[in-house]
């Protein structure tokens, strides 16, 4: 058996909403049904948009929610049956800087928790010293967390999830909001663990970081997995359309659903970009170069201006616009 | 290398405990709080029975409560009633603390058995208002009543065991505030409710006596009374044997109860996925 098993893993939300004694009940579905498992030594990606199902998952996996329906097994143990097992089987850093405790130093937060971890405290002790020293806070160790900088936060945050040096690790969007030399330094603590042998399951919605450390990636929407295998093998599923990139001001709504009227045009999805000024048109096209006069014929008749044209290499955003049509950034 | 059993959870609410301390050392207003509420709550209501009563005010004390010593009668009501209102308070919020502290789910991914969780994370102000407890008690009956000064011993014991239904009382809180948020409104609320029912400042035997049924469900009926016995009339807690014994059981029923109200709740919370809501 795998580290992680997850079979037909299903979350449904009941919710009332609406005004005093007119809720209505409303069902949301978060996961759907979902299947993989995660061998020893293995990173696995779960990359989706904001509201795919992906905490939810890992909050299901660590036993903070109820599946609705399924099952999943860390190291054997049943989520649902036997969570105080599942715990010490597992290390969580769950996303965000608000994890940790603002008015203790940085090693009283990693003593409490080896604490609640039962770890024995001369061990917990030199753990505890090794692991400040692996995120390179050892030197900031007995500053209060509420002077930390939120890269410290978070490296600390991930110092903690290692701290039970469990089998099986949940990163929840291990690097987001750090700086590049911060987010660097845990991917290369993540291959390491990895080459120790972890089964380590990664949520993010930054696809480069996906790309970059998955062995094996799912796309996850709208609570099911949508296309699931490497990285690489999921781009060459692709790799038979060409994908331009135009960026562009003013392009209207109904934009990217014209555009799907154009035969060789398989998918076309948008996004703002970087900057919020202008807009970026993902279109996965046969024959590009052909078409490609046409298409921006078409956008400035629809009175867009065009900034920019790109032909790139798929990633694994243009998987998701194949599977979906639309972009991880909707 | 985790340990094991007994000594792992006494590790963890040790842990927990020293957490707590260090954030009140690191945040030291409350205790002055702890310190000036039973002496201001006294003055209070000594002052609101001087403008009632008059200069007959001594006399009708004395003739409903069988003792002239005002100051030691409303400041033993008033340290109960501060004591417990932390533990129920606490006991009935630390859940919510966490929760927009951030770190309720960071404490619920670890191993440590929940009751520990819950008990420890109120520990911390149980102990220091224990003391504060001793401290303001040991000082009034050392100015006021010298005589009696030992008596604070036997007195506090009675506080100690007392305190253990509160805690039932604080479970049955914390799941009620896992469910409905809004923790403070409906704790204090309850807080009045209690010192308005357990002679914090009267005799309970002035209240109708369908309401005395209600206070004698409650601790704090007891503790105040039996404190009352032993510093007032120097009674032994051999003497309060049928006290004693009532604590005794509602130290059994109120934590068991409580807990099992607060385990269904948050079942029911993992369920919703209430624990990451705010």
């Amino acid at each position: 058996m795998n580290p992680v098993e997850v079979s037909q893993l299903s979350k449904t939300f009941e919710t009332r909403e609406g005004r005093l004694f007119r809720k209505v009940h409303r069902s949301v579905v978060a996961v759907d049904g979902i299947d993989f498992s995660v061998p020893k030594g293995e990173i696995f990606g779960l990359l989706g948009p904001n509201g795919a199902g992906k905490t939810t998952t890992i909050k299901m996996l660590c036993t903070l929610i109820t599946p609705s329906s399924g099952d999943a097994f860390i190291n054997g143990f049943s989520v649902a049956k036997d969570q105080q097992k599942v715990r010490e089987n597992l290390g969580v850093m769950l996303t965000g800087e608000r994890t940790l405790y603002w008015k203790l130093t940085g090693q009283e937060n990693l003593e409490y928790f080896a604490a609640l971890y039962h770890l024995d405290s001369a061990y917990a002790k030199n753990r505890i010293l090794e692991l400040l020293k692996l995120v390179g806070l050892n030197e900031r160790q007995d500053t209060l967390v509420e002077n930390y900088s939120t890269g410290m936060r978070i490296r600390l945050s991930f110092a903690k999830a290692l701290l039970n040096d469990a089998r099986v690790l949940l990163f929840d969007e291990p690097t987001a909001s750090l700086d590049p030399q911060s987010s660097h330094l845990i991917r290369d603590i993540i291959r390491d663990l990895k080459r120790e042998g972890h089964a380590i399951i990664l949520t993010t919605h930054n696809m480069e970081e996906a790309d970059l450390l998955s062995d094996r990636v799912a796309i996850i929407d709208q609570g099911k997995i949508v296309s699931l295998g490497p990285p690489s093998e999921l781009k060459q599923k692709v790799k038979s359309s060409d994908v331009i990139e135009i960026e562009a001001r003013n392009l209207a709504k109904q934009t990217p659903a014209a555009l799907q009227s154009f035969s060789e045009v398989s998918k076309v999805a948008i996004t703002p970009s970087q900057t919020g000024e202008t807009e970026l048109l993902r279109v996965h096209v046969e024959k590009g170069k052909e078409v490609l006069p046409r298409i921006l014929e078409f956008l400035v008749r629809k009175q867009a201006t065009i900034t920019k044209v790109t032909f790139i290499e798929p990633t694994l955003e243009d998987v998701f616009i194949a599977e979906t049509g639309r972009s991880l950034r909707d | 290398m985790p340990t094991s059993g007994l000594k792992s959870d006494m590790q963890a609410l040790t842990a927990i405990f020293c957490k707590g301390l260090k954030h009140h050392i690191r945040y030291p207003g409350e205790f002055a709080i702890f310190l000036m509420l039973p002496f201001l709550f006294t003055f209070l209501i000594l002052g609101m029975g001087d403008a009632v009563g008059g200069n007959n005010a001594a006399a009708y004390f004395a003739a409903r409560t069988g003792t002239t010593n005002i100051v030691i009668y409303e400041i033993l009501g008033s340290a109960v009633w501060m004591t417990s209102w932390v533990v129920i308070e606490d006991v009935g919020t630390a859940i919510r603390d966490e929760q927009i502290k951030g770190t309720l789910e960071q404490n619920f991914l670890a191993p440590v058995h929940r009751f520990t969780l819950l008990v420890g994370l109120s520990l911390t102000d149980v102990v220091i208002t224990s003391i504060l407890f001793l401290v303001v008690v040991g000082v009034t009956v050392a100015v006021v009543l010298p005589s009696s000064f030992l008596t604070v011993i036997p007195a506090f014991l009675a506080l100690l065991l007392g305190l253990i239904p509160l805690f039932g009382i604080g479970f049955l809180f914390a799941g009620f505030v896992v469910r409905f948020k809004e923790p403070y409104i409906f704790i204090q609320i309850v807080n009045l409710v209690f010192a308005t029912l357990t002679g914090t400042y009267y005799p309970v035997t002035l209240l109708p006596y369908w309401v005395q049924v209600l206070s004698g469900v409650l601790p704090q009926t007891y503790v105040i009374d039996a404190m009352r016995r032993i510093v007032i009339a120097n009674q032994t807690l051999v003497n309060l044997y049928g006290s004693i014994f009532i604590l005794l059981a509602l130290a059994l029923a109120y934590p068991i109860v409580g807990y099992a109200v607060f385990r269904r709740i948050e079942r029911k919370a993992s369920v919703t996925g209430e624990f990451s809501k705010y």
